[in-house]
Parts: C-alpha cells; structure tokens; sequence
C-alpha cells in the first residue's frame, strides 16, 4: 500500500505526480498559510514557549528510564484488571495482538486511529488471519477504502478532497450521495460505522499517554469513535509506543494544553479519556471486560540510549512539523514520509522503517527552521534530520559522489575559491556580459529554469578589499567582516555598501583572509567531518584580533556560525571556551545597525514601496525580526507588508538544485505574494534569498527590484 | 476568581465549543428540560442512567404523558435506540468548557457516548477553573486500583477530516447541553 521511493530516481517520479495534483496543492497550501495564521489566537492565553520548554525537560527526565516506568505502568495496571505485554518489534506486536484475537474468538475488529498500529502495519497482519479490521476514524476509514496510508497525522485523509471521498462512500454504499456537502458525507461514515461498533468483538486503540503510577492511559480524540471501541466490543487492546510513558497524570495535563491546541488549534478535544483496567462490560460472563495493553519497543528503546536522537521521542505526535513546512505543502504527506510524515517522519523512518525507505526523502530538507519554531517539545528537527541523513549514508556505506565531491573542494579553501574564479570564465559566454543568466545552456535540465542564475564576480570582495581602504585612524569600533562565499564571490557590491556605511560612522571593517565557506552547505549534505574543518578553519582565521564583532551580511551564515559550531564541538570540551569566543561576537547585519550602528530616523518620507522577505535563518534561526522592518522605516521608505513574510523563499542553497521543481513552486508562492503588496522593492538580508528572489523576478521580468538591506542603507545616507 | 467570574467563564467557553448552555434551578426543571427538547426534536427514547430512583421516576411519569418511552437499563441491549440522554457530571473545567464525568458504568458510557443528544446536569458548585484543580481528585480515581473509566467531554462529537472543514456528530452526540444547576439539596 504504501510505497516509499528508495531512490532519487523514483522520488523525483513521485514528486512531479505529486505536484501535478491540483486539490493537493490549494489545500495544503492553504492548509499552510491557515495554519499559521491562527496561531497567534490559539496562544493567545497561554505561554507556549515556557509550556514547551517544560515539557521537553520533562520528558528528557523520563526517556532514560523507559523500561522502569513500563514495569511501574504494568503493575498498577494489572492490579485493575488489564493484561500487559510488551514487543521487540512490530511482527511481535502483531502476532500478541493477533493471539489475543484468537484466545478470544473474535471475528470482527474495530479500530480508532492509531499511529502505532500505522507503524506495525497490523491491519495487513490481521486481515492476513482471517479478521475483518473496520477503521472507525472517519479520515481512517476513508483511506482503508483507498487503500492508502496516512498522509498526515493528525488528518490522515488531508490529501483527498470531498468528491474523492463521495466516491468511495458510493462504491461502499451502492448510494448516491451528494459530495458537495461535508455534513452528510460525515453522516454515511456514522449510519455505516454503527453497526460495526455493535458487531465488533474486539476494539483496538492507540494512546497518547500511559501514566505509570496509575497504571492510566490517556486517549485525545475529537469525533467520539474511541470512547464506542473502546467500550462496546467484549475485548479492548491498546497498541502504545514505549514514548508514551509518562510518570504521572501531571505530566499528561501539561502536554494536554499543548497537543490539541498545536494539532488542531483547539485548547481540548470533544474528548479526553483516562482509561484504567478492565472495566465493566455487561458483554462478557465475568462482567469485565478484557483488556489488553500492548507496549512497542521496535526501537525506541535503543533510541532512548542515543545520545543524538534520543530527543526525538519526545515527539507527542501533533502533525505540526507537517503543518508549517513548505515542502509538505508542495508534495503531501505522501511524498514526505513513510508511515510517519513530516519533519519527524523523515527522522523516525530510519529508525522505524530502516534506511531504504529513508534514503531518498530525509534529503527533502530545505533547513527552513520553520518545524523546530512550532514543536511543542523543542525537537531540533533539522538538525536531527541531517544527522539522520549522515546515518542513512553511513549504513549505506557510500556516500554520494556530489556530496564526496562538495567536501573534498571545500576542505581547501584554495582550491574552493580557485573554482570559484574558474566559474566566473565559464559562465561568460551564457552571460554575455550581464549580471544575470536567464536562458539556460540546452544540455541542463530544464526544472533548473525558474530563475535566472547569478554570476559569479570578476573579482571578489577578498581581491578589491584594501583597494577599497579600509584601514581608519582612530575608529570607534573594530570589526571584522565574515563575508560568506555569497557576498565574497557573487555579491561584493554588497560588502562594498556595508564599508561605506561602516566608514560613515568611523567603524573599522578587516576582512581576515583565511576565512573560508561558513560550512553550511557541507552540513546539508551531511560532510560533518568538513563541516568541523571549516569550522576550525574559521575560528583560527578570526583569532588573530580582538574584533569587537564579527558581522555578517549573510542569515544563514550567522545562524550557522551561531548555534551550530556549539553542536558542532559539542563532545570537544576543550575547544568550548574558543568556540563561545568567536560565536558570541557573530552579529547579523540587521542586529548590528539597529543595536550597536543605532541606525538614525531619517526626516524624509520616500513613496518608494519597500517589501520584506524575512529569511529563515534570520527570522528563525536568530530570531532578528522586528529590527529590518524598522530599518526600512527608519531610511525613510514606506514598507508594505506582504503575505507569508517569513515562510521560505526555497532557496536553501544547494536545495534548490537537488530540488528545483519544488524549490520554484515554493519561490512562485513568494513572489506573487510580494507582487500582490504592490511593492516597488524587495529587500531581504541575506544573499542567497537575494540570489533566488532576484533570479525568480528576473525571469519573471517584473519590475521589482530585489536588494539586500545594506544596499537599501547606502543610497540612504 | 470568584465564583460569577467562573460561572460566567465555563458558559463562554462551553458556547464557545458549541455546547448549548442554560442555568436552571433544580432537577425537576432539568428533567422537563430534556423532554420539551426531545419533543422539540421530534424524538422518542430518553435513557437517564446513574438519575436518583425519585427523579427517574418523575422523568418515567413525565415521558409517559408524554408519549415518549424511558429505556431500563443495560442499555447495550437497546444502543440502537437511545435518542436523548440525561446524566450527570462530576465537574465542569471552566477553561475550556469542559465536562467530567466518571464513567466507569457502561450504561453511563452508552448513554453519553450513543445519544443524539446528550443533556448533562452539573451543580454550579462543582465548577473548578481548570485542570491543575482537579488533578488531586481525578488522580485519586486514577490511583485507586479498580478499573476506572473517565472523560472529560467538550461539546459535541465533532471531525475535520474531510477538507478541514468542521462537521459535528460524526460518531458520538450531535448535540451536548449542560444544565447549571443553581442550588442543589443533597
């Protein structure tokens, strides 16, 4: 049922199909933009940040001691009546589940969703037995009827639009049925489901919490088909992840105000249901019912002993990495995962589901930040995800030659740069002398056309730098510019404009030489070792003076520089004190004119209509969000917001090349939107936004100019 | 807050939700209530699992005249039937407009779970602002080592699974109302 590329070849394949359905694409773009919009009302009353926090650390305490917590679990709950297992894998857990069945002649078995039981594909397992399995939540049941697997957690039938499940319903029912409207479409799925619950013997559930010193299970659920599963039949079994298990019903509550509020924008579900032993049951002789609780290991408990990914089980399964990710909005669920979806479905599937159905998809980052700024239990998910990207290569035992070939080049700067200098005489009979490639050469493919290419400079920056004499007498400030390949090689205009205003306010700018490629990009393919490399390569070449700061004119720079080279040296105590050094003096352009520059209101009002582009490592990754719009106000420019400001312009460096086809329909969005704000300009502050958008206005030969902020700054003044 | 301020809260956000809220003074007010609705609705079985002998008797009495049928429990033998039912609940969670409700009998569970229409009695008194204020309480049905079965209900049975978009009544009530019972003589 489902089938996960386990190549880039059929990936590719998946991807066009999934961008060529049109229903998919509104709603989930849609989806999207909704999505993030109403969150600031669904917050509106609590503190999501310090929620968050709070419950990370609390799982965190808790994911070391998983097996103690499930040995509590099965004590209390057996005291109450229920019958506890637990399974290595998923054959086991079938095969209990399937045992359970039999023991107790069941024919008919009715399910409300479970992620866990999507996870061990038990309904293959049971049907196989001879069991008839009825999935009673409604988007379940509609995707039993097609045969697919969930494209979203939360909503797994997301990806089908109402005449899609009018047609099912009719096929199932052998009535017409008006699809138009949502409410009796909701109506066959309660008139047809009824009878199941009546007839069923068996009821099989997942669980959001497993309390251990109660013994409880928790259950958050909206359409009231799990309380009928869980009640009706004589036998119930809940299939629960070993990650469920929480110490105590004050950990549940607190994760309670997160999840629906996260998941669905609701502060609670219809229902929430604590669930202890065996209940009453006027179905069986003894008067109880039969209760079974199933626990999962398949791997969670070599997770919860590893030191990198061991985060990932804090995962509380609310579908918002999906919710928020521009790459899911393009291609579906589906398409972004195995059976879990998502920014953690791309993680979990190595460790679930194994590295071949992994290998293509966990490439699928764009690194946008936009999943880690909304999980409610503080995953790094795109760092997790490319640490799982270096595990799928490791297993595989060989890495990608374009991936050998990137580090390989990077790791000399010497040799970098000189290919850099080489690329600039390549590309001149494209060119012919403009700033822009628009027209592609034939033997490229042809998804690489969505915009036209930079090129690359004559001369860099590091080339003109002391013509340009930086050198001051006594200036009020020394720092250091960390100018990026981008600014170096592409855009050295830019490093240009940000001398001339530093120079204006009598600060001194050095441009240490032996700084090389920040180590991004080796990262995003996974090079840690390069990344490492560069890194120390970067820190040695700062080192020479005490800058007051090191600035930068490139987002993803500054948030790499940040925070990753503290992950980085994470494990190297010793380098700790140097590393806190240099990253504590990394200052993005915008932090650094509005704290340290104090960027002065200017009187005059210039009708020239700015828009923003916030990047995602500025707005995300460093979390500098007010200050570039005051600036743009402060030169005097009359800046007009436009729609989906800080989602993704799909640039994501080397994405947009390994994905173009949904790197230009994620940059189409973006520029419409800036087109609809009625801007005369767009100004972002980070180059490689600069490169995608300008090339993207390019070929669309509209009339707005695309700048970096600095350049906006230099007219001014 | 005080005790209006959190009345007048549990009503806002139990609207909010799509619960159909009235104060009413007492039982006998509440269980004429679920009639009128019944017949209102053109509707004809009410159940009334977990009501006093006293008021069940009076809403047998009240049905009968009204032609209109009380289903005797167990009720798993009628669960195609039951169009309205009348229950209590333990408490209100004024924050999010919540109920809860012990369910450990499964005739509480059919009657709320099967209803068209489910019409719960709460004492205003037993209305706390949120969860943290009755952990103790439901933590103590948790510890206790017999079976429990609790939910807290928020509205009525609702889905967005098709295109997003809201639908309520999709598998269990299609219609929650909770009657505020002002003054309660126990």
């Amino acid at each position: 049922m489902i089938k996960t590329a386990q190549d880039m070849k059929s990936y590719k394949k998946q991807i066009q199909q999934a961008l060529a359905d049109s229903f998919l694409r509104s709603a989930l773009d849609e989806f999207n933009t909704v999505y993030r919009e109403n969150r600031p009302n669904v917050y509106k009353d609590i503190d999501f940040n310090s929620l968050r926090d709070a419950i990370a650390e609390n799982k965190d305490s808790l994911i070391p001691f998983l097996e103690i917590l499930f040995e509590e679990f099965k004590s209390n709950a057996q005291k109450a009546g229920a019958i506890v297992h637990r399974a290595r894998d998923a054959r086991q857990a079938n095969e209990i589940i399937a045992r359970i069945a039999k023991e107790n002649k069941v024919k008919k078995i009715i399910k409300s969703k479970s992620m866990t039981a999507e996870e061990t594909f038990l309904n293959t397992h049971l049907e196989k037995q001879g069991f008839i399995v009825t999935e009673t939540d409604l988007g379940e049941w509609i995707i039993q009827l097609k045969k697919e697997g969930p494209s979203h957690m939360v909503m797994p039938a997301i990806h089908l639009s109402r005449y899609q499940v009018g047609e099912l319903f009719e096929k199932q029912t052998d009535l017409k049925f008006d699809s138009e409207n949502i409410d009796k479409l909701v109506k066959v799925a309660r008139h047809e489901l009824r009878p199941k619950f009546l007839e069923a013997d068996m009821g099989i559930s997942g669980a959001n919490f497993a309390i251990a010193d109660s013994g409880t299970l928790g259950l958050v659920t909206n359409e009231g088909n799990m309380r009928l599963t869980t009640t009706l039949p004589r036998v119930h079994v809940a299939l629960v992840g070993f990650d469920k298990l929480l110490a105590d019903l004050g950990s549940a509550l607190r994760i309670l105000k997160l999840l629906p509020r996260n998941a669905t924008g609701q502060a609670i579900t219809s229902y929430v249901t604590w669930i202890k032993g065996a209940n009453q049951s006027l179905n069986t002789l003894s008067g109880k019912k039969i209760m079974h609780v199933v626990f999962l290991d398949n791997g969670r408990l070599s997770l919860s002993k590893d030191s990198v990914f061991s985060t990932s089980l804090r995962c509380i399964r609310c579908g918002a990495c999906a919710n928020v990710c521009p790459i899911y909005s393009k291609v579906g669920g589906h398409k972004y995962g195995h059976v879990y979806i998502g920014a953690i479905g791309l993680i979990l599937t190595l460790f679930f589901h194994g590295k071949d159905n992994d290998r293509a998809i966990v490439k699928n980052c764009i690194n946008c930040q936009a999943c880690k700024e909304v999980c409610p239990v503080a995953i790094d998910l795109p760092h997790l995800i490319k640490k799982t990207y270096a595990r799928v290569i490791k297993e595989d035992g060989k890495t990608p030659v374009k991936n050998l070939i990137l580090s390989k080049l990077m790791k000399n700067r010497k040799l970098f740069h000189f290919a850099l200098r080489a690329a600039y005489l390549a590309q001149q009979p494209l060119s012919r002398g403009k700033s822009m490639i628009r027209h592609l050469p034939f033997f490229m493919d042809k998804n690489h056309g969505f915009r036209s290419l930079p090129v690359i400079a004559k001369t860099p920056l590091r080339d003109i730098w002391q013509s340009l004499g930086p050198e001051l007498k006594n200036p009020s400030l020394k720092i250091a510019l960390f100018a990026g390949c981008a600014i170096d090689f592409i855009y050295p205009g830019q490093g240009e404009d940000l001398l001339k205003l530093m120079k204006k306010a009598n600060i001194q700018v050095d441009f240490p030489m032996d700084q090389t490629c920040c180590g991004l990009p080796a990262m995003m393919s996974a090079q840690e070792k390069t990344a490492k490399e560069l890194a120390i390569q970067n820190i040695q070449a700062f080192e020479a003076k005490p800058y007051d700061y090191i600035l930068t004119l490139c987002a993803s720079c500054a948030s790499h520089l940040t925070h990753n080279y503290k992950k980085i040296f994470k494990e190297d105590k010793e380098s700790g004190q140097k590393i806190k050094l240099f990253t504590d003096k990394i200052i993005d352009f915008s932090s650094f004119m509005d704290k340290v520059y104090t960027f002065s209101q200017t009187q005059e009002n210039i009708e020239t209509k700015v828009s923003y582009h916030a990047p995602c490592h500025l707005c995300r990754g460093l979390h500098v969000t007010n200050e570039p719009r005051a600036l743009i106000q402060k030169a005097g420019y009359t800046y007009v917001p436009a729609k989906d400001e800080e989602v993704c312009c799909g640039f994501g460096g080397s994405y947009s090349i390994d994905f173009p086809e949904i790197s230009s329909e994620i940059l189409k969005k973006k520029l419409d939107n800036v087109e609809a704000s009625g801007a005369d300009i767009l100004v972002t502050d980070c180059p490689g936004c600069v490169m995608q958008l300008s090339g993207g206005m390019d070929k669309r030969q509209s009339p707005i100019k695309v700048i970096h902020l600095v350049e906006l700054l230099a007219q001014k003044k | 807050m005080g005790k209006n301020n959190l009345i007048q809260l549990m009503k806002e956000k139990a609207a909010g939700v799509g619960t159909i809220v009235h104060e009413i003074s007492c039982v006998s007010e509440a269980i004429k209530y679920a009639v009128d609705l019944n017949r209102k609705k053109k509707l004809k079985i009410l159940t009334c699992p977990g009501l006093d002998q006293k008021d069940r008797d009076s809403l047998q009495d009240l049905c009968k005249s009204s032609g209109m049928n009380l289903l005797k429990e167990p009720l798993r033998n009628h669960a195609y039937l039951i169009d309205t039912s009348l229950t209590w609940v333990d408490y209100g969670i004024a924050e999010t407009g919540s109920l809860m409700l012990a369910s450990d009998s499964e005739d509480i569970r059919m009657a709320t779970m099967l209803a068209k229409i489910h019409v719960a009695m709460l004492p205003i008194a037993k209305i706390r602002l949120n969860t943290e204020q009755i952990e103790a309480e439901l933590d103590e049905i948790l510890k206790n080592n017999s079976p429990s079965y609790t939910a807290f209900i928020t509205g009525p049975s609702r889905t967005a699974d098709i295109e997003r978009v809201l639908a309520i009544g999709v598998h269990g009530p299609v219609e929650l109302h909770l009657l505020l019972i002002k003054e309660m003589k126990s």
